[in-house]
Formats: C-alpha cells, structure tokens, sequence
C-alpha cells in the first residue's frame, strides 16, 4: 500500500521537475537557434557583400606586363576576396548568351574593354572603402575607368544594420524571456518547499547551508535542460547542413562551440541566480508571511 | 544559586503594529521547568517567537543563553537556535524525509561531520523518546504523538541549554499528551531547562511546576494551589 502511494509520489515528483526541466530545453533551444541565426546572419550578409563587383576597366594601349602586375598587387591586396580577368571576347561572349543576339553583327567591331572585376572582402565593401579602392586603381594611367554600384553598396550596408539591430532586440527579448520563465518554474518549485525551509531555519540551519541543496539541484535541472536544448540544436544544425549546405554552417566550427558553450553556461546560470534568488525570497520572511 | 538562561526585562512585543504584551518580566533560571499558559491569542507565541527569534525584539531588554535578544543580529538567529530546542504544536518536521533523516538534517545542519557520531547521536536522542526502532519510517507514517516525540528528539539533538515547547500536546489526545508530558519531564529531570506554552490545565493540575500567566498584554507568575 505505502509503496504504491510512494511511487505516485516520485512520479508526481518526477513529473514537476520534467517540466522545469523542459521549460529551461525549450527556452534554452529557442535562444540557441536565434544565436544560430544571428552567427549566420552575418555569414549571409557576408555572402551577398562579398557579390559586389568593382570593375576596373582598361585602356587599350595597357601592356600585358602592367595588366598582370595590377592583377598581382590586387589579388595581395588584404581587402580582396577574388579577382578574375575578363577579356573584352569573354565580356562580348557573356553579353551574347545574355540578350541572345550578337551585337557585333549590327556593331561591327568589339566595343568592349578588357577588364577585371575585383570581388572584395564583407568587411571592406563600405561607400568609403571603394571609393579609395576606385581611386587608386583609377590613378594608373592604363586604367580608363572604375565602375562599381555605389547605390547598392548603400542599401545593402543600411538593410544589414537594420536587420541587425532588430534580430539584437530580438535576441534581448528571448534572453529575458528566457530567465522569465525558468526563474517562474524555479520560483513555483521552490514555492512549494517553503514550510519545509522554514522548519530549516527553526532548527538552526544557516540561509547558506539551506540554499545549498535547493541551488545544486536547480543546477543540476539545468544542466538537463541545457543538455535537451543542444541535442535539440544539434539535430536543427545537422539537418540544415545537409538540407542547405550552401549555408556553410558547419565552416566556422570554434563559433558553433561557442554558441553551444554559451547556451550551456546560460543554462546553469539563470537555473543559479533565480533558485538563489528565490530561496533568499522564503529564507528571509517571517513565518507568519509564508501564509499569504 | 542558579544561573538564569533567559531573562527578560520591560520587554513589550509587537506582532505588526499591535501590542502584544507590554512590560514583560521575566527570569527562568537552569533546570527550570516553566509553564506559561494562557488563551489563546493572548500572546504566547509571540512571545515564544520573540525567544526564538522569529520576532525582533525592539523593546526592552532580552538575554537568552549567550545572545542579547535586543541586539541580535540576522546571521546570528540560526546559532542562537541551536542553543535552543524548539518544539512546536504542528510538529514541523521534514515530510519528505524519514525520521532518521529528518534528525541527521539538523546534525549537518549544525555543523557535525563525523557519520558514526552524528548516526550515535540519533539513536540516543531517539531512545530517550522511545522511538528508537521507528527511525526508518516517514513522518506521515507516524502517529501525531510519535511525530510529537520525533520533534523533541530533534529539538535534544544539540544538547539545548533551554526547550521551547510552543504548545507541544495542542494537537494530541489527552492520553498522547500525558505521554509525550512524560517524555518533557523526563527530560528536565537529566538537566534540561523547559518552558513550555500549553492551554492544557489538565496537564498543569497533574505536573505542577513553576506557571506564567499571559492576560491582557501582561505576564505573571500564578501560584497554584497545591492539592
């Protein structure tokens, strides 16, 4: 009889902690794959930067020699990702596969100027860089002309920075969200143990002593739930690599570390600081108070 | 001449803002076993928390064992309470641990690290209430007389210079009571100094002992008519 009562007892126990538990998986997984979000956002923003094209265009009359030192100087240059010569036949080539017709055949001759199209690193694709960048290739005097679109460049700069900053506000609202909610969990699961801490106190046991187990198990709940949360972004992580490995998730393994480090560390801090909180709560009231 | 292990002095106690009990004056010397009896909501305890350090004292002048009550200090009240045994009229115990454990939780509690030691130490304690082969079950397994015993060996844990029992036989049976009466006086008879709340005359008529009387915010010592 007793033993069956005490199973129901560890089960309903059991099943109080399973939901803690799962919030803190939850919470924690959602803010994992925002963080996932947030290291990729810059690898896409980074993607379609590094698209621009800055074109050099050159003269005629410019020797093979200078054509092929300005190719080396650029390709040594630290704010260049590629660079890629394009002869005035390849240009006319593309221009034909692009409007279907030849125009040559109502031109003549080749129109077209040899050129090189110079694809720059994310960090440097900014108004001002290009224009020195535009400057100093155009002060050569075998360059004819540099052409580059400043108004994307622009818009592209401004979108990256709009978006950042709402998926950062976005971030904030999750994280707090997050200690919101694990820290009401603890808070009820610490709530129903308040007679029992005062009884603790009454019987001389330090706050310390008394918080230590309620901190501990709370951790160790966390930890759980940390560990559900990466196994669970683990999966998303694996899935989309294989779905989308374009994305290159995988590229930058020490930042997926990080991020599971980080999520992790979360896990066992806010699970810490909200049972010390609440304990501290019920420890400091008088008993007369633990009745409202 | 014995030596006084509390001593109160014009001692007026609050609960909120009400007045409880003013002009307190009181002195329980060691050995003593004190009564203080009184309707209820007459401000036993309250006046039994102040002791114990549940309510500040803020007026008057307090010595309990070592500690001055008036200048007691948050970080102090869990080291005055092991100078105390506090037992209590709905017993208190830890429902979610066993008796034994229940009693080891207040030896680690209080500092005790040595397991043969501290495991000795309960089983004396328990024997001294006769519930020393009861030391496996729970508290709801227990009756409330044995979980009332439980309390006191828990409160003897620490060899208290004073017990105070707040209504220890208030949710017993008059048979229960007598028992667990038996087990306080047995109790004070080795040494222990008690003072013990209680609204059952019953009790005082069959143990006469030293009796405070708490009415109308004052207390006094009753003298009984012997016989």
């Amino acid at each position: 009889m007793s033993s069956y009562f005490e199973k129901v007892q560890k089960r309903r126990l059991i099943s109080s902690y399973f939901s803690v538990v799962l919030s803190i998986a939850l919470v924690l997984f959602l803010l994992g794959l925002l963080g996932m979000l947030v290291l990729n956002a810059k690898k896409v923003s980074d993607h379609f930067k590094e698209q621009v094209v800055v074109t050099i265009y050159l003269k005629e009359t410019a020797k093979e020699v200078e054509i092929k030192q300005l190719e080396k100087s650029l390709a040594m240059a630290d704010y260049v990702k590629s660079i890629e010569y394009v002869s005035k036949e390849q240009a006319a080539e593309f221009l034909k596969e692009e409007n279907g017709e030849d125009f040559m055949d109502f031109v003549g001759y080749n129109p077209l100027q040899n050129s090189i199209d110079v694809h720059l690193k994310a960090d440097f694709v900014t108004s001002e860089h290009l224009e020195k960048i535009a400057e100093e290739a155009t002060s050569k005097d075998f360059v004819d002309e540099v052409t580059y679109d400043n108004d994307l460049v622009n818009l592209m700069n401004e979108n990256v920075k709009k978006i950042s900053f709402w998926v950062l506000v976005i971030s904030g609202i999750f994280t707090l969200i997050a200690v919101l909610l694990i820290n009401s969990s603890i808070r009820l699961a610490v709530y129903s143990k308040r007679f029992t801490i005062k009884t603790m106190q009454m019987v001389g046991a330090t706050k310390q002593f008394i918080r230590r187990p309620f901190v501990w198990k709370s951790v160790r709940l966390g930890i759980i739930g940390a560990a559900l949360a990466l196994i669970g972004m683990g999966i998303v992580l694996y899935n989309l690599n294989k779905t989308f490995p374009e994305l290159e998730l995988l590229s930058k393994p020490f930042l997926v570390v990080l991020l599971f480090a980080v999520v992790f560390t979360l896990g066992i801090i806010i699970t810490w600081i909200s049972t010390h909180i609440a304990t501290q709560r019920f420890l400091n009231l008088k008993t007369d108070d633990l009745y409202y | 001449m014995s030596t006084p292990i509390l001593q109160l002095k014009d001692v007026s106690i609050y609960q909120g803002d009400s007045l409880v009990l003013s002009k307190v004056n009181v002195e329980i010397n060691k050995g003593d076993f004190v009564y203080l009896i009184g309707k209820t909501g007459t401000g036993k305890s309250s006046f039994m928390k102040t002791l114990y350090g549940d309510l500040p004292l803020t007026e008057g002048e307090g010595h309990i064992v070592d500690f001055n009550l008036k200048t007691l200090k948050e970080s102090d009240i869990p080291y005055l309470r092991r100078k105390l045994g506090v037992v209590f009229q709905d017993f208190k115990l830890l429902s979610d641990s066993t008796v034994n454990d229940n009693l080891l939780f207040v030896l680690r509690a209080t500092g005790w690290k040595d397991k043969a030691e501290m495991n000795a130490r309960v089983e004396q304690v328990l024997s001294k209430v006769g519930m020393k082969t009861q030391g496996f079950k729970y508290p709801h397994e227990l009756s409330g007389g044995e979980q009332q015993r439980v309390a006191i060996a828990r409160a003897l844990l620490n060899n208290p210079e004073l017990i105070l029992a707040d209504e220890p036989t208030g949710n017993l049976d008059p048979q229960t009571s007598i028992e667990v009466m038996e087990v306080l006086q047995e109790i004070n008879k080795n040494g222990n100094t008690i003072l013990m709340a209680t609204h059952d005359y019953a009790l005082l008529l069959k143990y006469p002992s030293k009796t405070l009387k708490c009415d109308e915010n004052q207390v006094f010592e009753v003298v009984q008519r012997k016989g």
